[in-house]
């Protein structure tokens, strides 16, 4: 979350721009870091300590007044690149076009932190450009030999009683330092007795964090956050320019193709060759159960790798239940006590006692997979004095630069990975490690050159990490008048924080592991004040498969982690409950929160879609027959101080189980909008990716590999397939900045179920909708 | 054995070695370093690999380049020069590398609509749109849907969602490329 800005702050340290050095031609001011101890951190600190060290710069203010803006976060397509400018050129009363970023590249980025922590990101920026801005005001009023109350700035152009200076014209002939306070550390590999999250420091992820208060611009005086500024990266993106992770050459680079387990436990017992006839320039490199095909031409290491898989003979093994019997397989499993637990159970216990009526609802999900439209792909170069360098895309750079020391045992000062685009990843980079880094690393090492490794999309859909399936219970207590008066939930899943590489793993190198904070986690922001008594619990597990020597299934968050499953359960249990009181479920859900925030954006939502205020079922529910019926159905949400809700409109012919999904209309009100258009393209986007997991999506697998592996029998949204969506959008200018990227996708499972609902009077209690659960589903 | 194969490219001959069956892919970015065609599966099965050949929309991850040799092949680095040319301005066509050259108005369409998010589908989803909009000047929403996903080989698919945004900038390219009436 973005602080609350202050007028005043007494911990708003002093700081001051000192001046390096006179320069002939140009100029600039440097704003860097320097490391609060932790000590000190909260303290009001009047200066930095003298013993501090400065870090590296995070700005540079140039005299032709561009500036140069750097951050550890990395653009994963939802537009951030524009967003950071937006929240830079506010403070600094420039125009976000000045402003050039550069993301993520750890030798030239130092502040670390996880993409998926934008809000943390900008936080971070807003006050590294308040502290500049300051100073900047203090250097043009010495200047201008007016008092700095007397300033206003507009475009970078500082004005006073009749006179101007510009920013540049401020640093013009000088280099200039300004240093930041800061507290935290960028990622690191977490020692013995440190609580870790995949492996890594919990207290790393959000990376350096600005501390003090400088004074920032209050919300309602916002000229750029709220407005359309369009994404910079996308002309280069459609003229072709764009250097993409997958276009990364060197010289003497190597192509790799990789030829893995016959299943997700088969080890290997020989390694194909290579047909040098054939393939004169090709070679075949292993270390452990890590197999290539390497060769200095892409096409000869892919034509290549066929004929050495077909010979690569590996040991048998079967250890999945088979996705068929997921849920029987997750139901069985002896459940140990809750991994984490809110609420009171002998309140929850009394409440369930004075019920006049009870729920009590299972729901369920297979796998789901982040199914990138490019495979991972990565090109490592490890030279023989140990440094290595990585090129990938990743949402967390700092956290791959740890992941890859620390599978090679050395340390991070060895390791520099450079960020680039690639295919929308979905989370499963968060904790940098899923991908193909580990595999290009440990064969530059091998091969004493730089490598590209390339997964196909078979080995992208078989190998990666998924979000896993999942089982839940949930108990409603209702009082006389249909009133739920308490809720009692239970949520069974695989841990979902797996982020071991493959690579290293198969190598049989440091891979991390797979305990650790988060393995099991409440994700659910409670919407239902009114609802005071609750209790909720996550149960987690070790991998599906986890026998098996390299884990099994290795489950990882994707998008809106954890609240995604179990707020549908939730609110598909809210549909069920409104539909026992014959209520409306808006008017149902409306009468359980006095949330001033829900209550706006559902009555706006249901304007902009037409809802059609009754219960359901629909009067014209009809559960058989080929005659089409109709349905609606809502959901409603609260994460990262966004509050969201949905609505599907949907049409079901019983007959064949087609589900259509006709209409979607999605609101938010997420405090102030920072970019209008660019958050409309994320809420359809997400519309469009839940709709997926609502009718289609399915992660398969037989007792010991995953079998759909390719788009056919992985089957995600195409454009046919998607309805008219209306955005409805609420920007206030007395809140901060909420998250609006992320979440859209959770939204739609469970208004589609409850949509389904209406039009045949059958409640689903799986997703995703598809014709084969749902037609013996209406058949009862 | 690698055989010397010429092909045009965005209006420019080229002459390369490869086997024959090298799908054309890996000859565009790696040989000619044209990145806009992406590798998505290998399988024509995304479309993320698309280029036009004689105007006509192929998945280049399963195309054999010999079987292009002889044609005219155009990636999104060549679309503001067959732009040029349909607009009787073969001078500006410059091949390959175009520096400087007025965007074709599905280009700017995108641009003008921000549909790429991340963006790796997008190159095959404009080469897409241009064949579309060679057929069929004005597009309806329906027909737009259907172009893109009953089309054979396969759908073009996009994991960002940014199906409503392109619809938009198909329409929109659409208007922008209308003959202007006299």
């Amino acid at each position: 979350m973005i602080p609350k800005p202050e007028a005043a702050n007494l911990s708003f340290p002093a700081v001051e721009i000192t001046r390096r050095s006179f320069v002939k031609a140009g100029g600039a001011l440097f704003v860097s870091m320097t490391m609060l101890s932790r000590a000190s951190a909260g303290a009001a600190e009047s200066k930095p300590p003298a013993t501090a060290t400065p870090i590296g710069a995070w700005i540079e203010l140039r005299s032709d007044n561009t500036i140069l803006v750097r951050t550890g976060r990395t653009e994963i397509g939802t537009g951030m690149s524009g967003f950071y400018s937006q929240v830079v050129a506010e403070e600094l009363n420039i125009r976000p076009e000045t402003i050039t970023l550069i993301m993520g590249d750890t030798d030239r980025t130092f502040d670390g932190g996880y993409s998926a922590g934008f809000l943390s990101g900008a936080a971070n920026l807003r006050k590294v450009s308040a502290y500049t801005y300051q100073a900047l005001l203090a250097l043009a009023a010495k200047q201008l030999g007016v008092p700095g109350t007397a300033l206003t700035v507009e475009n970078g152009v500082v004005s006073a009683a009749g006179k101007r200076i510009s920013y540049g014209e401020l640093v013009q002939g000088q280099q200039l330092d300004l240093k930041i306070p800061v507290t935290g550390k960028p990622a690191q590999w977490a020692p013995p007795g440190v609580t870790n999250i995949a492996g890594l420091d919990w207290g790393g992820m959000d990376g350096l964090v600005v501390a003090g208060d400088p004074p920032l611009k209050p919300v309602s005086q916002y000229k750029v956050v709220g407005t359309s500024f369009p994404m910079p990266v996308i002309p280069d993106k459609v003229t072709g320019k764009t250097q993409w992770s997958c276009d990364v050459v060197l010289p003497g680079m190597l192509h790799a193709r990789m030829v893995r387990p016959a299943t997700l436990g088969s080890t290997l017992i020989s390694a194909g060759e290579v047909d040098k006839k054939q393939f004169p320039t090709a070679a075949v490199v292993s270390k452990g159960n890590l197999v290539a095909v390497v060769s200095p031409r892409e096409w000869e290491a892919v034509a290549a790798v066929h004929s050495v898989a077909t010979h690569t003979k590996w040991t048998e093994w079967s250890g999945l239940p088979g996705s068929e019997n997921l849920t029987k397989s997750l139901r069985a499993h002896r459940w140990g006590p809750p991994d984490q637990s809110r609420g009171d159970v002998a309140e929850v216990t009394t409440a369930f006692a004075k019920a006049t009526n009870t729920l009590s609802l299972s729901y369920e999900q297979p796998y789901v997979k982040h199914a990138p439209i490019g495979p991972f792909v990565a090109v490592a170069d490890v030279r023989s004095d140990g440094a290595v360098t990585v090129w990938t895309h990743s949402a967390h750079a700092q956290a791959l630069r740890a992941r890859m020391a620390n599978m090679l045992g050395t340390t991070v000062d060895k390791v520099v990975v450079r960020c680039l685009e690639h295919a929308g990843q979905f989370g499963r980079t968060t904790f940098g490690g899923d991908g193909a880094e580990a595999d290009a690393v440990v064969l530059s090492q091998l091969t004493g050159k730089p490598v590209r490794v390339q997964w196909t999309l078979q080995e992208d859909l078989a190998w990666s990490a998924a979000s896993p399936g999942w089982i839940a219970d949930i108990k409603g207590a209702l009082d006389s008048q249909g009133h739920l008066i308490a809720v009692h939930s239970a949520f069974y899943s695989p841990k979902m924080m797996d982020a071991r590489p493959l690579g290293a793993i198969l190598a049989g190198m440091p891979a991390g592991t797979t305990s650790g904070k988060g393995g099991g986690f409440l994700a659910t922001e409670w919407p239902y004040d009114k609802i005071a008594c609750r209790l909720e619990q996550v149960h987690a597990r070790e991998n599906i498969g986890a026998e098996s020597p390299f884990g099994g299934v290795r489950g990882l968050i994707m998008r809106t982690p954890g609240q995604r499953q179990q707020n549908f359960v939730l609110e598909a249990m809210m549909n069920e409950a409104a539909a026992a009181g014959k209520v409306d479920p808006i008017q149902f859900r409306l009468e359980h929160t006095t949330d001033p925030r829900l209550a706006a954006v559902l009555h706006a939502t249901a304007k902009a879609a037409d809802w059609e205020t009754r219960p359901s079922p629909s009067p014209a529910a009809n559960r058989s027959g080929g005659q089409a019926v109709h349905g609606h159905g809502v959901c409603i949400m609260i994460r990262a101080g966004a509050y969201w809700a949905g609505i599907a409109e949907i049409v079901v012919t019983p007959s064949s189980g087609a589900v259509q999904v006709t209409r979607f209309t999605l609101g938010v009100e997420c405090g102030k909008i920072i970019n209008p258009r660019q958050l409309e393209r994320c809420m359809k986007g997400g519309v469009v990716m839940g709709l997926g997991e609502a009718l289609k999506e399915e992660m398969t697998f037989d007792s010991g590999k995953v079998t759909s592996t390719d788009w056919t029998r992985y089957k995600i949204l195409t454009m046919q397939e998607m309805p008219e969506i209306r955005i409805v959008q609420i920007s206030r200018d007395d809140k901060e900045s909420g998250g609006g990227g992320e979440a859209p996708n959770a939204l739609v499972p469970a208004a589609v179920a409850a949509a389904f609902f209406d039009a045949t009077g059958v409640a689903p209690r799986r997703i995703p909708l598809t014709p084969a659960y749902v037609g013996p589903l209406l058949k009862g | 054995m690698a055989d010397q194969l010429s092909l045009t490219v965005n209006g420019a001959k080229q002459v390369v070695s490869a086997t024959p069956e090298t799908p054309l892919l890996y000859v565009l970015r790696n040989d000619l370093k044209l990145t806009g065609p992406r590798f998505g599966c290998g399988l024509a099965q995304c479309g993320a690999c698309a280029v036009l050949v004689d105007g006509k929309e192929v998945r280049s991850c399963i195309t054999p380049v010999a079987a292009v040799t002889g044609k005219q092949v155009t990636t999104i680095e060549g679309l503001p020069g067959l732009w040029a040319a349909a607009q009787g301005h073969p001078e500006n066509a410059t091949p390959l590398h175009p520096v400087q050259q007025a965007l074709h108005p599905v280009q700017q369409a995108w641009i003008d609509e921000q549909v790429p998010q991340c963006g790796y589908c997008q190159s095959g989803m404009m080469i897409a749109a241009v064949q579309l909009l060679a057929n069929n000047a004005n597009p309806t929403v329906d027909q737009i849907k259907d172009a893109f996903t009953n089309t054979p080989p396969s759908p073009h698919l996009c994991r960002c969602g940014t199906y409503g945004a392109i619809i938009d900038a198909v329409q929109r390219a659409a208007r922008a490329m209308a003959p202007v009436a006299k």
